[in-house]
């Protein structure tokens, strides 16, 4: 075999690892979400970045000092930024749960930013085999484009993001607020969970409408929870008894799509209700409510709204758009 | 950073979306703005004056909202007076540039260079041989030390080089934050409160300090009158007025932060005796550390002696200028320490104030205010005291309060001049309550340099800010209403 073909066979590898972006903002939520990834991606079969996103200082608010000679100083005295701390606890946190180790090697990037000169930060964390953790320190004019930049360069299988209004989340610099989260979920392209009260061990409610949509949303989100070995149930609504067999027929197709994958579900049901109202209602004992976006695209999504992003807001636990 | 714009990105209606999300505080700023042109200036407002409001309001929520950078805003302001105002370009541009201007670049440069003589260890040294171990006695030495630099190089010197002071003698007592939360709270709003009660001593405390001095000397002084010189406020005569209110407030912070927070220790022993090893490791003073005392002691000799004559800005940039030719600061330190957009903002900020008085906008708020506090029977003497400190306060918890004071003072003196009132008394008033910002963490720039070290609570600052608020108006009031016409001016 050439070194070419050694060479493409790597870059084949690489392509092939589920990477997980996770949004940390030094709260407990965001450590939960943490503790999910590392579900995710057992056995380091996932790549994971910790993200925590460092609004740009503007200089009239510091008086017109910038904001980085104090920093500056700081760092002389040994002492860490805010969102170095948060990120450094995450990474205790993944090598107390053994998914990484002491001895991965360390490669640390920064990357200047005009109007922040102390910019972008990323250390890489990467073992043997090829799996990587990296802890990126972003500088953003705001939180949540600094997050949607990531999502979009990044192109992440999956990004997790905390909801939470505690006093505990609040008292953190880097702060992920709701408006934040729900800027996230509702702009980025790809699968996004929204973890709020985030418990491991109560599976994945699939919720399916009737579109094609739904039905490869199931199959992806079957993917994704057999990954952490999560049970799912599937799950729809049928607005009025005439739109039940049809519902019913909706989940069968679900179940057969998740079959022919090898995969396998733990229950299904199907109800007559108002969809938002039901989907929380019976989704609340679960880890997770996941939906697919089948809302309207662009512009169009100002003035329209759907199911998922009303559960979005209504459900009091996790929740997961898949798209 | 990770662009993101709507012509940075490839088009589509969700960058579009992002974009106009992003903008929607310029795009209400400027529809209010528009609506408001096209309507008829009230009875005794001038279309001038009409126009130099509108241009204020929009100014005043891009400033609150920063939806665009905030020297943008100020590029905004030029254009608008030359459009809207018909104002020829040279004499805009000739306004831009006053001492208080000059005063403000050349404060901002010396606080890059003394943040940068690594001074500060020396400080925290003097402060606790002075202060001893018991964290009470440190807190006050803190808030006096802060409190006495920030009243002559800013506060946002002072708040830069203690800050780490602070941090490390809560982290040497603890590793755990969560266990030193009280500890970390009274020595960081000690640094924070010092220094925003020290900014007011002297006219080099802050931007706000110097922009009213020059309104005064704009607004009231007539070289053929010598009657108005009162109105040339040197440095002695503001340290005389402004420096015992600093005083009186000084034991009171750290009452009200030991009533609100309670420390975890009564003493910080073992952390001090850390932080004695690390300074002693800087051994004595060099001759670099001499020669930046010396030229830091030199600029403020000079502001006492030299001000009325040559500037506090010309000062401010002569010490600038002797770090550099020393060689203490490398210029290029100094350029990229000083975020230049915010002296180009209060430029185009003074000279919209100076047009608020021209045009007559000035004239017109003050009228209405006084006839709002009139029903109230505060349209004069104390009362009307205190309203303005109530009403900076507000304001300047919302911006800057360099930007409040360009944007009040104005129509402070006016308001001064028509209930017969001593435009000294009501422009001390708005300046030294411009400082009472105390509610957020981006109020004052001490406020947003101590909370980016991560270990206070965006709410902490309400908590203290609301008592420290009243404490310090009703030492503000008081020191007016007794001491103030003592001093004959």
């Amino acid at each position: 075999m050439s070194d070419m073909d050694i060479e493409l066979d790597v870059e084949a590898e690489v392509e092939k690892r589920f990477s997980i972006l996770v949004c940390i903002d030094g709260s407990e939520e965001s450590y939960s979400g943490l503790r999910y990834a590392v579900r995710m991606g057992a056995d380091n079969s996932a790549d994971l970045t910790l993200l925590y996103v460092r609004p740009v200082d503007q200089g009239l608010s510091s008086g017109g000092l910038q904001m980085r000679v104090a920093r500056e100083n700081m760092l002389k005295w040994g002492v860490e930024l805010p969102g170095t701390k948060a990120l450094k606890k995450g990474r205790d946190m993944l090598v107390e749960m053994g998914f990484m180790a002491d001895d991965w090697k360390e490669q640390v990037v920064h990357t200047d930013v005009t109007g922040d000169p102390l910019g972008d930060n990323t250390t890489v964390y990467m073992n043997d085999e090829g799996a990587s953790i990296s802890l990126k320190l972003l500088v953003s004019p705001s939180v949540d484009r600094g997050i949607l930049d990531e999502c979009e360069i990044g192109g992440y299988d999956i990004t997790i993001i905390s909801m939470s209004e505690t006093a505990e989340a609040k008292e953190h610099a880097g702060y992920i607020s709701p408006a934040t989260t729900f800027m996230v979920a509702t702009q980025h392209r790809g699968t996004v969970l929204v973890a709020r009260e985030l418990e491991e061990d109560h599976g994945h409610f699939m919720c399916v409408d009737f579109s094609d949509k739904a039905i490869q949303a199931a199959v992806k989100d079957a993917q994704i929870a057999a990954r952490c070995h999560c049970p799912v149930h599937l799950y729809s609504v049928a607005s009025n008894e005439d739109e039940l067999e049809k519902a019913k027929g909706v989940v069968a197709k679900a179940k057969a799509a998740i079959e022919a994958e090898g995969l396998s579900i733990a229950g299904e049901s199907v109800e007559i209700g108002d969809p938002v109202e039901s989907i929380v209602g019976k989704g609340r004992k679960y880890s997770l409510i996941v939906l697919a976006d089948t809302s309207v695209k662009g512009l169009r999504r100002f003035f329209t709204t759907s199911v998922a992003y009303e559960v979005l807001q209504k459900a009091a636990n996790s929740v997961m758009i898949v798209r | 950073m990770q662009g993101g714009t709507v012509l940075g990105m490839k088009f589509s209606p969700r960058a579009l979306g992002l974009f106009l999300h992003d903008r929607r505080w310029l795009i209400a700023a400027l529809i209010i703005g528009t609506i408001l042109y096209f309507v008829e200036p009230p009875t005794g407002l001038s279309r001038e004056g009409q126009i130099v409001l509108i241009i204020s309001l929009v100014a005043v929520i891009l400033f609150v909202t920063e939806p665009v950078p905030l020297p943008s805003v100020a590029l905004m302001i030029i254009i608008a007076q030359i459009i809207l105002l018909g104002l020829d370009s040279s004499k805009v541009a000739r306004s831009l540039m006053s001492d208080s201007v000059l005063f403000i670049m050349g404060s901002l440069m010396l606080a890059v260079a003394i943040v940068k003589q690594k001074l500060d260890k020396r400080i925290a040294y003097l402060i606790v041989q002075a202060t001893g171990t018991g964290i009470y006695p440190i807190c006050v030495g803190i808030s006096f030390v802060c409190g006495v630099l920030a009243s002559v190089i800013g506060e946002h010197t002072v708040a830069a080089m203690m800050l780490p002071v602070a941090v490390t003698l809560v982290t040497l007592t603890s590793n755990n934050p969560k266990e030193v939360k009280g500890l970390a709270a009274v020595l960081l709003f000690s640094i924070s409160y010092g220094c925003a009660i020290g900014g007011i001593g002297t006219p080099s405390g802050g931007a706000r300090n110097a922009i009213m001095i020059s309104y005064w000397k704009d607004f009231f002084f007539d070289p053929t009158n010598p009657e108005t010189r009162r109105f040339l406020v040197d440095y002695v005569t503001w340290i005389k007025y402004a420096y015992p209110i600093f005083l009186l407030q000084l034991p009171l912070v750290t009452f009200i932060l030991f009533a609100v927070f309670k420390p975890e220790r009564k003493t910080l022993r073992r952390a001090v005796a850390k932080l004695r090893k690390q300074i002693e490791e800087q051994g004595p003073m060099k001759g670099r550390d001499w020669a930046a005392v010396g030229i830091f002691l030199a600029t403020l000799v000079g502001w006492v002696t030299m001000s009325e004559s040559i500037g506090l800005g010309t000062i401010a940039l002569m010490g600038a200028v002797f770090f550099l030719i020393v060689g203490l600061v490398p210029w290029n330190d100094m350029n990229s320490g000083v975020n230049w957009g915010v002296v180009l903002l209060y430029a185009a900020t003074i000279s919209l104030g100076v047009e608020m008085q021209a045009s007559g906008a000035a004239e017109w708020v003050a009228t209405s205010f006084l006839e709002l506090l009139g029903p109230l029977n505060m349209d004069h003497g104390m009362p009307l005291l205190a309203a303005y400190t109530g009403l900076t306060t507000l304001v300047t918890n919302t911006m800057s309060a360099g930007a409040a004071v360009a944007v009040l003072g104005p129509i402070a003196l006016r308001t001064a001049e028509l209930a017969n009132e001593n435009p000294l008394h009501l422009g001390f008033i708005t300046a030294i309550s411009s400082s009472f910002a105390y509610f957020t963490a981006a109020a004052h720039p001490a406020f947003t340099i101590v909370y980016a070290s991560g270990y206070l609570k965006a709410t902490d600052f309400f908590k203290v800010g609301w008592r420290m608020a009243i404490m310090s108006a009703a030492v503000l009031l008081l020191a007016a209403k007794f001491y103030w016409p003592l001093l004959g001016l």
